[in-house]
């Protein structure tokens, strides 16, 4: 990794997280999937959390266990996403006429999202993840509304879905099967800020993902079964393959399809299962982003209620000038040039 | 609380005979679809059997994004040379209702700062750099910035302020007269007729 000359670096080969001891009686109990194959986790979604960028979305999968006691390693793994779109927002000075909208999704995990410490800097496995993200989006904003324009869709996730399962404290190693998830719940808190700040798109674009877990041998092959959002922590070991889509409802379409591992002859199951996931989430995507405009609908009537009355009051003054508004002296003191 | 029902992108809004696109919708097949997230509007003509019905969806914070041709916009002039006067767009709007979180680059072409005799108009005696101008924009331009132009009655400069850094205030549709001063009169393109400009928004900038 290129070292990152601006901060003060912790050392290069990653630091451990301390390892706990534990009391005796208390046996790391490994979670388990309760839900049924095709349910999905509940999920948190909500619009407008930061008022300075023009959309804004929170995602989060709460953790499913109870925090056992007597152990200080937390056994349960959550996703928490945050999503912030800047835009439409002018071109730099030196890029070319586009007379489409130049969309860019970065995504971030948090330093201190995962097991193992992230860096500061974004690495391979980051922009992968804004590469597929952004692959997503295109199929659904619709760019020719926007000219000389482009928008910026940043994603920060704070805590990250966990590859495998920590046992009190032993090093988390897993396949991989946690950004699986992640990019599922990416998509749909870009779908959900994007909306937050205006930006026409065709529809409301949802993640949803799917895996194949092993079940068992079966005449010399290995026998898998297909189940909708795969915690990994709870299927550990078990995941031969998993399909995240980004999947629109209206149309039917699916604009993004990454799937990973060997799916064997299940592979039309395990799409069929991603979108059926995906049609899942919209339901909760629908509806944060209808409370989030009912919001700004009732915000934007109040102002123009008190607007309004404030205007009745002027407007008996016959204006004669601009000067006449005594408020202005002020504005032309002020204004700075 | 609206009593218009909010429509979220994706979702059917009739058949396309007898409705047309309007702002924030768009066609797929041959039904309407909403693109954004708000309120529907659906306006019907008043000869009702013949021309469609024109739906609409408005953004609950602000009605545009980014300026289109026709817009009436709010900026101020940060540089002057013989050909064009540049200015910064800051809000959207005749008295500047959206404002706009970045400043876009704008144009005033020598040309388009006036109606008649255009060929005797000087920018730099219709435009200081620091004016805070009404002009509509006529073009998307090129990658640099958007054509405005200031060529009607109820555009051009709308604030000013004088070396001495006084207030000045439009004494004819040409001129501006310094307020408390020395009386000086300088040359300015301003409004032909007085409005109360809401500038509340050219303040924040």
């Amino acid at each position: 990794m290129q070292s990152d000359r601006r901060r003060l670096n912790p050392p290069p080969g990653g630091t451990a997280p301390p390892v706990f001891a534990t009391v005796p009686d208390a046996k790391p109990q490994r979670p388990t999937r309760t839900r049924k194959p095709d349910e999905h986790r509940k999920l948190f979604l909500r619009t407008g959390i930061v008022p300075s960028a023009s959309g804004s979305a929170y995602y989060e999968i709460p953790p499913q266990q109870q925090q056992q006691t007597g152990l200080l390693v937390p056994q349960r793994s959550s996703l928490k996403i945050t999503c912030t779109v800047h835009g439409p927002r002018p071109l730099p000075r030196n890029a070319a006429f586009s007379p489409n909208l130049l969309l860019s999704a970065h995504v971030k995990f948090a330093p201190f999202a995962t097991h193992n410490r992230r860096g500061y800097v974004r690495d391979a496995s980051e922009r992968d993840l804004g590469a597929h993200l952004e692959t997503a989006l295109r199929g659904v904003v619709i760019g020719e509304r926007f000219p000389k324009s482009g928008c910026e869709v940043v994603l920060t996730i704070l805590d990250g879905e966990e590859d495998g399962w920590g046992a009190g404290g032993t090093e988390v190693k897993g396949g991989g099967w946690g950004i699986m998830t992640v990019l599922a719940g990416c998509i749909t808190a870009a779908s959900a800020a994007l909306v937050d700040a205006g930006i026409d798109c065709v529809d409301l674009i949802s993640g949803g993902v799917a895996a194949v877990k092993y079940a068992g041998r079966h005449g010399g092959q290995e026998d898998g079964v297909v189940v909708l959002d795969p915690a990994p922590s709870e299927h550990d070991g078990e995941i031969m393959a998993a399909c995240v889509v980004g999947y629109l409802q209206s149309r039917d379409e699916v604009t993004e399809m990454w799937m990973k591992g060997d799916a064997g002859t299940q592979v039309q199951t395990l799409i069929d299962e991603a979108v059926k996931a995906a049609s899942l989430v919209r339901a909760v995507l629908a509806e944060a982003v209808k409370d989030g405009v009912q919001a700004k609908v009732g915000e934007a009537e109040d102002e123009a209620a008190m607007a309004g009355s404030a205007k009745e009051g002027k407007g008996k003054r016959r204006c004669s000038g601009i000067y006449e508004a005594g408020h202005l002296d002020d504005l032309l003191v002020r204004t700075p040039f | 609380m609206s009593s218009n029902a909010i429509a979220l992108p994706g979702q059917d809004l009739g058949g396309e005979p007898s409705n047309t696109v309007g702002a924030g919708t768009h066609i797929y097949g041959d039904h309407l679809f909403a693109s954004i997230a708000g309120p529907v509007h659906t306006t019907t003509p008043n000869p009702p059997s013949k021309t469609p019905s024109i739906v609409s969806i408005t953004r609950p914070t602000a009605a545009l994004l980014l300026p289109e041709v026709g817009t009436t916009v709010l900026g101020r002039v940060t540089r002057t040379n013989a050909r064009q006067a540049n200015f910064a767009i800051l809000a959207l709007g005749s008295t500047g209702d959206v404002v706009l979180a970045e400043p876009l680059p704008a144009i005033i072409r020598q040309q388009d700062i006036r109606l008649t005799e255009i060929d005797k108009v000087t920018v730099a005696g219709s435009f200081r750099v620091g004016d805070v101008v009404r002009a509509v924009v006529i073009s998307l331009g090129d990658e640099r910035a958007y054509f405005a132009s200031t060529a009607r009655d109820e555009l051009g400069v709308v604030m000013a302020v004088s070396e001495g850094g006084n207030r000045m205030v439009p004494i004819s549709w040409r001129e501006f007269e310094e307020v408390g001063g020395r009386g000086r009169k300088r040359r300015g393109r301003s409004l032909r007729l007085f409005e109360c400009a809401r500038v509340k928004a050219i303040q924040q900038c």
